[in-house]
């Protein structure tokens, strides 16, 4: 999964699998957080749908 | 080419030994599957795709085979055209369980010449047996290569650029020879969203391609069904490049072993798939 997501362009080390028994609450929470730091860090999607700003427009029409 | 195979295809049917045979059926210059049970209409219009260019018209002989089988009332012998893709096709399909217990085909092959082998840059241009045309060698593809030489940001907008053009007509699947799945995750609303053009970028297709991952087998009749003329070979390519690196699964192999994605791991408390 990782290896199509760097193929396709997307960072891998947006993906993260991690088995996680429903008895180890305190190992969820701490792979969550992790992984939130991580994404963090990465920064936002480039998939993330641009928000509309008036500068796109007046760049185009110039 | 043709008159061996249909000299073939004849005494297969009038000796009894097939109750049909699912070939290719030219009719004024439009080819079409057809299902041959007279040596008459063999003699009269059988075909091997071969209009202008050779294999002008190609279909997913396999997937065609596998309805077939599953829709006849007894247990009869059909016989089926097969190139170097529908063999590699009809093996994927008998792992993933799709042609039944017995073998049930006698497959009618013949050797793709250069021009076409070229065309597709198919990695096997002729079956293990063949009843017509000759043996040319594997035709390299680079494709993937290609992309991998781009950096993250590069393949990304090259990828949604091609994947843009999508105008969902699910061509890429219902060509598709390994496609045969009675539910598509594609079709469903909760899984990839529904009724946008073009469809979700890039999860509709990446979706798609994970689920080809141990069956591809490389035909190439999803890039040449596509209207939007998208690389889409390319991905599974990659994909496959990728199951066989982690896996050592090749797709399109005879023989009896699962491809690893068909594999069921144990439930929890439980020690096999089966128990």
């Amino acid at each position: 999964m990782k290896k199509l997501l760097e193929f396709s362009g997307i960072d891998p080390e947006r993906l993260v699998l991690k088995w996680v028994s429903s008895a180890e609450g305190p190992r969820f929470a701490k792979v969550v957080t992790e992984f939130v730091e991580k994404i963090r860090q990465v920064g936002p999607s480039p998939l993330r749908p641009k928000k509309f700003s008036g500068e796109e427009l007046t760049e185009k029409a110039s | 080419m043709i008159e061996q195979v249909k000299k073939h295809v004849k005494s297969l049917i009038s000796t009894g030994k097939i109750a049909g045979f699912l070939g290719l059926r030219n009719d004024e210059g439009v080819v079409t599957p057809f299902l041959f049970q007279q040596p008459e209409d063999v003699d009269a219009a059988l075909s091997l795709g071969d209009l202008d260019v050779p294999g002008a018209a190609r279909y997913p002989m396999a997937k065609l085979a596998m309805r077939l089988l599953q829709n006849s009332q007894d247990d009869s012998i059909y016989g089926v055209l097969v190139r170097g893709c529908d063999e590699r096709a009809l093996n994927e399909l008998k792992r993933w369980n799709q042609l039944g217990t017995t073998d049930r085909l006698i497959k009618v092959g013949v050797a793709c010449p250069e021009e076409l082998a070229k065309d597709h840059q198919c990695r096997k241009p002729f079956p293990d047996e063949f009843v017509a045309g000759e043996k040319v060698s594997p035709q390299p593809n680079d494709v993937v290569t290609e992309i991998l030489a781009k950096d993250l940001d590069s393949r990304l907008a090259y990828w949604l650029g091609e994947f843009n053009r999508c105008i969902k007509c699910y061509g890429c699947r219902d060509i598709c020879p390994v496609c045969f799945c009675n539910v598509c995750t594609l079709g469903d609303d909760t899984l990839v969203r529904t009724g946008d053009l073009p469809p979700e970028n890039p999860m509709f297709h990446l979706t798609r391609a994970v689920h080809m991952a141990g069956r591809c087998i490389d035909c190439n009749l999803c890039t040449e069904a596509c209207p939007a003329d998208i690389p889409l070979r390319t991905l599974y390519k990659r994909v496959a490049e990728i199951i066989a690196d982690e896996f050592g699964y090749v797709t399109g192999e005879p023989g009896e072993g699962k491809s690893p994605l068909n594999i069921l791991g144990p439930e929890p408390g439980h020690t096999s798939a089966n128990d």
